[in-house]
């Protein structure tokens, strides 16, 4: 996978010619910056040993090295970190945390998770540590997901907004030279390649969206003005019946019916393979097998660009490369010449309340807010929660529609009951009934019913 | 495809060429989703994610391997891979398991086919009951159990402890193995043992020389259950070992399924691990092959 | 199996002990079990009994003290409609499975009887590879035959892109196809191994002669091979009722609407959403159907046994 970033990288800055990006200036792809200048010294603390939760294979290796050489350095203890994987995160944290002998004593947690585990008090209280680990400058949406009654208790760790890839050549083909500039543009556009299929390829999707992917699909929502649920004196109540709600669930049914193929139970994943063209590789025989494109836009998280790409030998082995004359990206726009509201992938950070050594956690927290660790997030594709260090992202093309995409981006509600409205998937049933044509006035009212009191549970 | 006949028999009938027709059809039907994992993990991901399969891996290598095998090393040495780490708590974990379930189930056993006693019934029942208990909501309760466990017994018997997880995984196969073994006990005549008696063994002798090679089938029957069960379980694992070098091969396969998902499933990767996880058992079985399937006829109890 | 009647003989090993008298050798025997048993059930059996009476969320899981509630969540759980949609469809799945499983199983242990040794050990090595696939590797395999784009199936009989777990339905089939795959052999290989004892002469008259060979095999192979059925039956149907890795993991892949079994619905209800006094009191419930269900079988079984 390294590998590739560094062949998409080249292949980036050898041709770079028709979106109009400024030169990448070197997307450095990520050779660690040495850890030592500022080794703080130990004082007279006691080193403690700490275990650190990260969840799936996002943070690079060089990264955790970095924590756990410079936690050394500051600390003197060992720093253990854990991966865990977002399918069973829910289960190990509901397990572990309340348990102080195998609790983690810091862990990242999905920004939509966060609010659930902060409103049962599993994360302990760091307001004090708010200002010096940034601030304001910290992105705010995850902020708020990780604050309850004013006070802090998880910190954004990284963001990812999701993007719009899609095939120039194709658009071009069905005479759209340039992306489009506002969202009814967008939807109107990719109705219409759907429709011209200029490439002629049976089930055909201008834009390729599963049915059950509510994380892109909200993005219509949110850029119509509606709001998955609002709160009112702490009590929340879903409003997928809210006019301007129904206003984007028509767009986005629109496009569910006209502009995408995609299976009504398809989810988020692994989009990207449905917008490469050869998708295979020449037979032994010396026959090349049928393209397998099916679709001339999706939306998937920034990194899906070194999946994207030709299929090239590099090094011997087979390799996507990026190639600008065949992809571009963009950021969806809205209608009100700003970036539509998408999305907001990414996490949050923050100290189990039941950790016995909270001064290495807070040692492992300044570490990940510093400005070196911010900047090594960003050199690598992940937003990082400061502000002042986004510029690290680099300017090429993704870097430019990832910050263009988050600069207007929304979180899923902070209810405290979120993460059981996730977990219970009336979300994915409800977008896969609107997807396959079914009336939206009465399924958003019927879910409405269902997900509030999920929403308050406690 | 012979229907070669053996030597005993004369002629070739027609319904023994169509079973055996059958037979290979069947055999084929079985095999072929682990000859296509196989097969794929010795593939390069582009070549997988194409929308015509390649039947035969060829242009293959132990590329995929060679990266699954590497994950996590430290130091640079393949035995201290995530891979072979989890290899080491599978095993132990599975012996442990297999060895106890089948001596605690096997004196159960004794008991209820040799001896009449107080609730014998109640005991047959429960143990075929107690399996019918749903297991995904008992979770919660097994990890405050073996998180207090843990503390009293300072690790030993606990959470991330191999003998805490077997504990568990032989009180979920001994019902089974219970019920399972009653009947080669019983299949296998007192009598044999009080004519070895005469014969002039002990009776601990007359024991270990008659009876317990007749119930070695038996056993064998039963540890490849007791095996599977604890080579295969993840759901106590993901609650239990939740240690990152604790992992067993189940946990170790999910997390790097799920880990290659979330970008872009690198099937060949997948693929090669779980051929990984699956030797070491065809190994055990192809071992075990012959007292499993023939060992099950053996002499005294037919005759 | 052995088909004689269980031997009540007592072993010399324990001679000197009188059988009409109470003795404990016994007990001391299934001690160890029973310890095992205790240890590893006793506790959570216990913990779940009380929690399906107290209200016992997320919350309560961080510390907060619970609430009795006393026979809320059993109303709740007999209430719901969810609820009985989900058992019906988890007895369905189990009875097609079952059923499915032991019909394969048997034909296969039939087909193992009927071929010479060479056939047999191709078909017998070829059931121990599928039977020795760790379940998560199988599950994986699977997935991946039937992906909707660059699955095999699709593409051996020209579907296109059939979403084959695009339904609840769909997904059962998929499902049906992993879990009878995986079960057969273990149902082949214990119905040979009672076959092996039915005497060789009554065997080849039953397998030879055409259309009449049908009723004599339900007239004298399935009569001696009834232990062993009985109980492969009975297994089939607790292990499929609770079949829970499999849809877990199709779920993974993709989640049609109301594709939850009863493990994977408690799975959701507790773990998943923090509700376990309900997931407990539904863990209760679906013992109780279960024990109601095959009671009179049980009975059955160890009236024979005894």
């Amino acid at each position: 996978m390294r590998g590739k970033i560094a062949v998409a990288a080249l292949g980036i800055a050898a041709a770079l010619v028709m979106t109009g990006c400024g030169t990448t200036g070197g997307t450095p792809t990520g050779a660690a910056t040495s850890a030592g200048t500022e080794t703080t010294a130990a004082a007279a603390k006691t080193p403690e040993d700490i275990t650190f939760w990260l969840i799936g294979g996002d943070t690079p290796q060089e990264l955790r090295d970095y924590l756990i050489s410079q936690y050394k350095a500051v600390n003197g203890g060992t720093l253990t970190i854990e991966e865990q994987t977002w399918g069973d995160i829910i289960t190990k944290l509901t397990t572990s945390m309340p348990d102080a002998a195998n609790t983690p004593d810091v862990t990242e947690i999905g920004n939509t998770q966060s609010p659930t585990f902060t409103n049962i008090g599993a994360f302990l209280d760091i307001s004090d540590m708010y200002a010096e680990l940034g601030g304001s400058k910290l992105l705010q949406s995850f902020v708020e997901v990780g604050e309850v009654g004013g006070k802090n208790y998880t910190l954004p760790y990284y963001f990812g907004s999701r993007y719009m890839f899609y095939r120039t050549d194709v658009w071009k083909a069905a005479g759209y030279n340039e992306p489009p500039k506002t969202l009814d543009d967008f939807n109107k556009a990719v109705i219409d390649i759907t429709a011209k299929n200029p490439s002629n390829i049976k089930d055909f999707s201008g834009l390729f969206l599963g049915g059950q992917d509510w994380r892109n699909g909200i993005s219509w929502i949110f850029a119509n003005g509606g709001e998955l649920a609002t709160v009112n004196n702490g009590t929340w109540t879903s409003t997928l019946s809210d006019p301007n709600t129904i206003k984007g669930l028509q767009q986005l049914q629109e496009l569910q019916q006209k502009a995408s193929m995609a299976p009504s139970t398809a989810k988020d994943q692994s989009p990207w393979l449905y917008i490469n063209d050869t998708d295979s590789a020449k037979e032994e025989d010396g026959t090349v097998t049928s393209t397998s494109m099916l679709a001339a836009t999706i939306m998937a998280p920034g990194w899906a660009h070194w999946s994207i790409g030709n299929l090239e030998q590099v090094d011997g082995k087979d390799s996507r490369v990026w190639d600008d004359s065949k992809f571009g990206v963009f950021a969806l726009p809205g209608n009100d010449g700003k970036p539509a509201p998408v999305f907001a992938g990414g996490s949050n950070v923050g100290i189990s309340a039941k950790s016995t050594h909270v001064e290495g956690a807070k040692d492992l927290m300044r570490i990940i807010f510093s400005k070196d660790y911010q900047e090594m997030l960003g050199k690598n594709g992940l937003g990082p929660a400061n502000s002042d260090y986004v510029s690290a992202l680099g300017d090429d093309q993704f870097a430019q529609a990832l910050i263009a995409s988050a600069s207007n981006s929304k979180l899923t509600p902070a209810a405290p009951g979120w993460a059981t409205v996730e977990n219970s998937l009336k979300l994915e049933e409800f977008f896969q009934k609107v997807a396959d044509g079914g009336d939206i006035t009465a399924l958003a009212a019927e879910y409405d019913a269902l997900i509030t009191p999920m929403l308050n549970g406690k | 495809m012979s229907t070669q006949t053996p030597t005993k028999r004369f002629r070739i009938r027609p319904s023994r060429i169509i079973a055996g027709f059958a037979a290979i059809v069947v055999a084929l039907i079985w095999v072929f989703p682990v000859y296509w994992m196989i097969s794929s993990s010795l593939l390069p991901n582009v070549v997988l994610t194409s929308t015509t399969p390649r039947f035969f891996p060829y242009g293959g290598s132990f590329d995929n391997y060679g990266s699954v095998l590497s994950a996590g090393m430290k130091d640079g040495q393949w035995w201290t891979s995530n891979f072979m780490r989890a290899m080491g708590v599978s095993l132990s974990v599975t012996l442990i398991s297999v060895f106890f379930a089948l001596l605690f189930a096997f004196l159960a056993a004794l008991a209820i086919s040799r001896f009449k006693f107080r609730g014998r019934k109640s005991f047959v029942l429960a143990i075929l009951f107690i399996q019918m208990l749903p297991a995904e909501g008992l979770f919660i309760a097994q990890y405050k159990m073996m998180s207090s466990l843990g503390e009293a017994t300072h690790g030993l018997i606990g959470l991330n402890s191999i003998i805490g997880v077997s504990i568990l995984y032989i009180a979920a196969v001994i019902p089974f193995t219970v019920w399972m073994l009653r009947g080669f006990v019983a299949g296998v005549p007192a009598e044999l043992e009080e004519s070895a008696q005469v014969d002039g063994c002990t009776p601990t002798g007359a024991f270990f020389r008659i009876t317990f090679p007749l119930l070695a089938p038996g056993l064998v029957a039963s540890g490849v259950y007791a095996f599977l069960q604890a080579w295969n379980e993840f759901t106590i694992a993901l609650v239990i070992l939740q240690k990152e070098d604790m992992r067993s091969l189940p946990l170790w396969l999910r997390t790097f399924i799920q880990g290659s998902q979330a970008r872009e499933t690198d099937w060949g990767a997948v693929m090669a691990a779980s051929t990984l996880v699956a030797i070491p058992v065809i190994i055990f079985f192809l071992c075990v092959q012959g007292r499993l399937t023939s060992g099950l006829v053996a002499g005294a109890v037919k005759g | 199996m052995p088909t004689s009647p269980a031997v009540e003989i007592i072993p010399t090993t324990q001679r000197s002990l009188n059988k009409k008298k109470f003795h404990v050798a016994p007990y001391v025997l299934i001690l160890p079990a029973i310890i095992m048993l205790l240890v590893a059930m006793g506790y959570p059996l216990v913990w779940q009994i009380w929690a399906s009476f107290q209200h016992f969320g997320l919350a309560q899981q961080f510390g907060a003290p619970p609430d009795f509630v006393g026979f809320e969540n059993y109303v709740a759980v007999f209430t719901s409609t969810q609820t009985w949609a989900v058992v019906a469809r988890s007895l369905a799945f189990c009875l097609v499975n079952a059923i499915l499983t032991v019909l394969i199983g048997v034909g296969i242990a039939l087909l193992m009887n009927a071929v010479n040794k060479a056939i047999r050990l191709i078909l017998q090595i070829a059931m121990l590879l599928a039977w020795a696939m760790p379940v998560v590797a199988a599950v994986t395999v699977w997935i991946w035959v039937f992906d909707w784009r660059r699955g095999i199936i699709n593409y051996l009989f020209g579907l296109g892109t059939h979403n084959w777990l695009g339904t609840s339905l769909s997904l059962y089939f998929v499902a049906t196809v992993i879990v009878v795959w995986m079960s057969v052999p273990f149902v082949a290989f214990s119905v040979y191994a009672g076959l092996t004892q039915v005497s060789e002469e009554v065997m080849e008259a039953a397998q030879l002669d055409g259309a009449s060979g049908i009723a004599r095999f339900f007239e004298i192979i399935v009569p001696m091979i009834r232990p062993v059925l009985m109980i492969v039956i009975l297994l089939q149907v607790i292990w499929d009722l609770r079949v829970f890795t499999q849809i877990r993991m199709l779920q993974d892949a993709q989640t049609p609407l109301n594709s939850d079994l009863l493990g994977t619905f408690i799975y959701r209800l507790g773990v998943g959403s923090g509700d376990f006094s309900m997931a407990s009191a539904l863990s209760i419930f679906v013992l109780i159907i279960t024990v109601l269900f095959s009671i009179a079988y049980v009975i059955q079984l160890v009236k024979e046994d005894s």
